[in-house]
C-alpha cells in the first residue's frame, strides 16, 4: 500500500509539471478536455498538447484530483507548507478538473492580492476551465471579483493620468452623463464579451453566462448608450440563430430596456450627451441598421436617428418575423410580452408623445469624418428637429386611419396597439396548425388581457 | 414543420407507487459506499449535501438512523474564526454552508452546538450598503445570499440583527415585469431565485409587494405536458424544478393552478426502484439532492406517507413549530 501510494505521489507530480510546462510551451491553449481512456498506455504522460488544445487522459483523473485536493486542504489546515510557485500549479490542476471547488479559488484571490499572480492570467484560468465548464458557477464568481481588483487598479491609474494631462475623457460621473471607456476597459469589455459568447454556444440558456454579461455592461459600460447599441446590434444575429435561448432573449430585453431608459433621460439641453469614444468599440451606420432590422433601401430609415417609438416598432417587426419563421417557441413570445409591457408601460407614461416615428426623443448615431470617432448623443426632438425643454407639444393621436400607421400598430395609443397585438394572434391562429405555436399563441392572447392590470 | 417539444415522455413502466423504504436505505447507505474521487468532487458543498440527506431521512421519520453525534462533530469543527460555517474541513466559510449547518443542528434540536453569537456576526457583517448580501468576504452578491441571510437568522431568532428593510429594498429590486426574480436587478427570472425570494418576502412578512397573480402565472406555466416543471421556458423537466416551482407557488398561495396529479405522476417517475433515491428526470442518476427535492414535493402535493414539508424552509413542520417559526404564506 505504501508503495502504491507513493507511485500515486510520483504520478501526481509528474501530472501537475508537465500541465504546467503544457503552459509555459503554449501560452495560447484554447480549450482543455479529457480524453477517454481507461488505462495508461506505454509510460508517457497522460497530458496530451496538440495545438492549442489541451488534453488529459481519463485515467488519471481518479489519482489527481483526490490527491491535490487533499494537500491543498492540509495546506488550508496549516498542516501541510506548499510553496507559492507550489500553490499556483496545484491550485490551477485542481480547478482545471473541479471549478467549483470555492476554497481553491479563493486561494487564489489571495496570492493575487499579494501580488504573487497576474489578474489577467486568472481570468485566462476561469475562461479555460469554462471550456469544460460553461455552467460553473465558482468560476464565474471568481471572475468578477478579479474583474473588480482590474477595474480598482484602473479607476487608480485613470485618475493619475489625468493629473498628469494625458487627456483621458474618461468618467464624467459627477456630471451625470455617460462616461467614455479608456482602452484598457474597452479591451477588457471585449474580452468579457467574447467569454461569454463562447459560454453561451457551449450550454444553451446558460444562466451564468447571461448574468455575467448583464453584470459587466452594468459594471465596466456603466451607461455608455454607445456599448448598449452596439450589444444590442450585435445580439440581433444571436438570438435569430438562437431561438429557444430564453436567456439570450433575456439579455436582449434588458439592452433594449437600457436603452429605453436612456432615451428617456434625454437631457433638456440641445448639448444632450455625447459620447467621445476611444478604443475598439464603434458603431458603424450599417451596424446600426442591422440592429433596427432595416436594410440600406429602406425609405424610412433616417440615417443616424432613432426614437423610442422606433425602437419599439423595429423590435416588434423582428419578433413577429421570428414567431413566424420558428413556430411553436415560448421564448419568442415571451420576448414579445416583455416587449409589448415595456412598449405599454412607456406610452401610460408618456400620453402625450406623439405617435410619429421621427417625433419624440432620439438617438443619434454618426461617425464623425473628420476624426473617426464615433459620436453617439440622446437629444430630445420633434420631427427629427432637437428641441429644448421638457413639455412635449404635439398635435393630437395619430390620425388612426393612415394606412402606414396601421401598420406600425404598436405607435398608436395603447388600446389600439393592445387590438394590433391581438388582430396579431387572431390571424396567425387562423392559419396555424402546431399545436406548440397554437398553445403559446393562446397563452399570449390571454396575457393581453392582463396587462392592464399588470 | 414542427419543433421537438423539450419535455420528456414517462413509459409505461415508469415506477408509479412510492417506495419509501428503498430510498431510506439509499440515503442511510450513500456515505460509506463512495469512492475518494467522488467525495473530493463535491467536497465543496458536503454541508449541503448532509442538510438534504438527513432532512429527506426526517421527512420519512427515519432520522434516528443517522449519526447525529459524528454530524455535530463535524459541524463543530467547520466553524470559523469569523463565526462562518465551511462545507468541510479545511474549507473556507460561506452563507450557504451557514445556513444548511444551522438547518441541521435545528432538525436535531442543537444549535447551542456552535457559537451562536458569532453565527449572527458573520451574517450582519456580510450585508452591504444596499441591503443586500455578499456570500462570504469576497464580496458576491445574489438574491440566494439574502435568503441564506435572513432565514439562518430566523432559525435562530434573531432577524433583528441586520438591516431588514434594506434588505427587503434590494430584493425588490431584483423583481422582473414577469413577476419573477433574479439574481441581481436586471437578470433574468429563475425558478430557483424566485423560490428563494419569494421565501425571503415570506419570513420578512412582505408577501404583499409580490403580484401573486402574474408571477403564479409564469410559476404555472413551467409545468409541461409529461407534468414536471422547468425551471425557464423551453428548459427540460426536473425534479428540483419542481420542488422550487411548487414550494414558490404554496408560498404565493397558487399552488392549485398546476395540475398536481401530473406533477406527482412525473415525480413517481423520476424513482429508481432498484437502487431508490430520485433522479432529476425519469431514467437518470439517483443523488441525495433530487432524493430530497422529490420526497418534499410529494409531500406538498399531500402524500401522507411523509411528513408535511414547510415550503419556505423546505424542513419538516414538526421541527419548525418547535421553534415555534411560523413563516407567513398567502392565502
Amino acid at each position: 500500500m505504501a508503495e502504491f501510494e507513493k507511485e500515486v505521489a510520483v504520478l501526481v507530480q509528474r501530472v501537475v509539471r508537465d500541465i504546467s510546462n503544457a503552459f509555459k510551451k503554449n501560452p495560447n491553449i484554447d480549450e482543455i478536455g479529457i480524453i477517454p481512456c481507461p488505462e495508461p498506455r506505454y509510460n508517457r504522460s497522460p497530458i496530451v498538447l496538440i495545438e492549442t488544445k489541451l488534453g488529459l487522459e481519463s485515467w488519471c483523473v481518479k489519482f489527481l484530483l483526490p490527491s491535490l485536493h487533499r494537500k491543498l486542504l492540509l495546506y488550508r489546515q496549516r498542516k501541510n507548507y506548499l510553496d507559492r510557485e507550489a500553490l499556483v500549479d496545484v491550485t490551477v490542476t485542481l480547478l482545471l478538473l473541479n471549478p467549483d471547488f470555492t476554497t481553491a479559488w479563493n486561494i487564489r484571490k489571495e496570492l493575487l492580492q499579494c501580488g504573487v499572480l497576474n489578474p489577467e492570467k486568472d481570468l485566462y484560468l476561469g475562461k479555460l476551465a469554462l471550456t469544460r465548464f460553461p455552467k460553473s458557477p465558482e468560476t464565474w464568481i471568481h471572475r468578477r471579483w478579479v474583474l473588480l481588483q482590474i477595474l480598482q487598479q484602473c479607476y487608480a491609474q485613470k485618475g493619475c493620468r489625468k493629473e498628469q494631462g494625458e487627456g483621458y475623457l474618461c468618467h464624467t460621473e459627477a456630471t451625470g452623463s455617460s462616461q467614455n471607456l479608456c482602452t484598457h476597459q474597452a479591451k477588457l469589455l471585449h474580452q468579457e464579451m467574447t467569454v461569454c459568447s463562447e459560454a453561451a454556444g457551449r450550454y444553451p440558456s446558460n444562466y451564468n453566462a447571461w448574468s455575467h454579461r448583464i453584470w459587466v455592461l452594468q459594471h465596466i459600460a456603466k451607461d455608455n448608450v454607445e456599448v448598449f447599441l452596439e450589444e444590442f446590434s450585435s445580439m440581433r444575429l444571436w438570438v435569430s440563430m438562437h431561438v429557444s435561448d430564453h436567456s439570450g432573449f433575456h439579455y436582449r430585453q434588458f439592452l433594449l430596456q437600457a436603452l429605453l431608459t436612456a432615451l428617456c433621460k434625454a437631457p433638456q439641453s440641445t448639448a444632450a450627451t455625447t459620447l467621445h469614444q476611444q478604443g475598439i468599440t464603434t458603431t458603424s451606420q450599417s451596424d446600426t441598421r442591422a440592429a433596427f432590422g432595416l436594410n440600406e433601401s429602406s425609405k424610412e430609415w433616417q440615417p443616424g436617428i432613432v426614437t423610442i417609438p422606433q425602437l419599439f416598432d423595429l423590435e416588434m417587426e423582428f419578433c413577429s418575423e421570428l414567431i413566424h419563421s420558428f413556430p411553436g417557441h415560448e421564448t419568442l413570445w415571451c420576448h414579445r410580452r416583455q416587449v409589448v409591457f415595456l412598449w405599454y408601460q412607456w406610452r401610460r407614461d408618456h400620453p402625450n408623445v406623439p405617435c410619429n416615428t421621427n417625433e419624440g426623443n432620439v438617438l443619434h448615431l454618426s461617425i464623425s469624418k473628420d476624426n473617426g470617432q464615433a459620436c453617439s448623443s440622446v437629444e430630445k426632438s420633434i420631427n427629427g428637429l432637437p428641441c429644448g425643454g421638457d413639455a412635449m407639444e404635439v398635435d393630437g393621436p395619430p390620425d388612426p386611419r393612415d394606412a402606414k400607421q396601421l401598420k406600425r400598430g404598436l405607435l398608436m395609443s395603447c388600446s389600439m396597439a393592445l387590438h394590433a397585438e391581438h388582430s396579431f394572434v387572431s390571424s396567425l391562429l387562423d392559419n396555424c396548425c402546431n399545436l406548440e405555436q397554437r398553445r403559446f399563441a393562446l397563452a399570449y392572447k390571454k396575457w393581453l388581457g392582463t396587462i392592464n392590470h399588470q | 414543420m414542427g419543433t421537438q417539444m423539450k419535455d420528456v415522455v414517462i413509459k409505461p413502466d415508469a415506477p408509479n407507487a412510492l417506495i419509501l423504504d428503498k430510498h431510506a436505505d439509499y440515503i442511510a447507505a450513500y456515505g460509506s459506499k463512495r469512492d475518494d474521487y467522488e467525495y473530493t468532487l463535491s467536497e465543496y458543498l458536503r454541508m449541503s449535501g448532509i442538510y438534504w440527506g438527513l432532512t429527506v431521512m426526517d421527512l420519512m421519520s427515519q432520522l434516528p438512523r443517522m449519526n447525529c453525534e459524528e454530524i455535530t462533530e463535524f459541524i463543530k469543527s467547520c466553524q470559523h474564526e469569523c463565526g462562518g460555517i465551511s462545507a468541510s474541513i479545511g474549507h473556507d466559510p460561506h452563507l450557504l454552508y451557514t445556513l444548511s449547518a444551522v438547518q441541521i443542528l435545528t432538525l436535531y434540536d442543537n444549535v447551542q452546538a456552535v457559537d451562536v453569537d458569532k453565527v449572527v456576526e458573520y451574517i450582519k457583517a456580510l450585508q452591504q450598503e444596499d441591503g443586500s448580501f455578499a456570500g462570504d468576504k469576497w464580496g458576491e452578491i445574489d438574491t440566494r445570499f439574502s435568503f441564506c441571510a435572513v432565514a439562518t437568522l430566523a432559525l435562530l431568532g434573531k432577524l433583528d440583527a441586520i438591516d431588514v428593510n434594506k434588505a427587503i429594498e434590494f430584493v425588490l429590486s431584483c423583481m422582473n415585469f414577469d413577476g419573477g426574480f433574479g439574481c441581481r436587478p436586471g437578470s433574468e427570472s429563475h425558478a430557483g431565485q424566485i423560490y428563494c425570494c419569494t421565501g425571503f418576502l415570506s419570513l420578512t412578512g412582505q408577501l404583499h409587494r409580490v403580484n401573486a397573480d402574474l408571477l403564479g402565472w409564469w410559476l404555472c406555466e413551467r409545468q409541461l405536458p409529461s407534468g414536471g416543471l422547468n425551471g425557464r421556458p423551453e428548459k427540460l423537466p426536473d425534479v428540483c424544478y419542481s420542488w422550487w416551482v411548487l414550494a414558490s407557488l404554496k408560498i404565493i398561495g397558487r399552488i392549485h393552478w398546476i395540475d398536481k396529479a401530473k406533477l406527482r405522476a412525473f415525480i413517481l417517475a423520476c424513482q429508481d426502484e432498484e437502487t431508490g433515491g430520485f433522479a432529476d428526470r425519469p431514467g437518470d442518476m439517483v443523488d441525495p439532492f433530487h432524493t430530497l427535492f422529490g420526497v418534499a414535493g410529494l409531500s406538498l402535493l399531500g402524500e401522507e406517507q411523509v411528513k408535511p414539508v414547510n415550503p419556505v424552509l423546505c424542513m419538516p413542520e414538526d421541527v419548525l413549530r418547535r421553534i415555534g417559526l411560523e413563516p407567513d404564506l398567502l392565502n
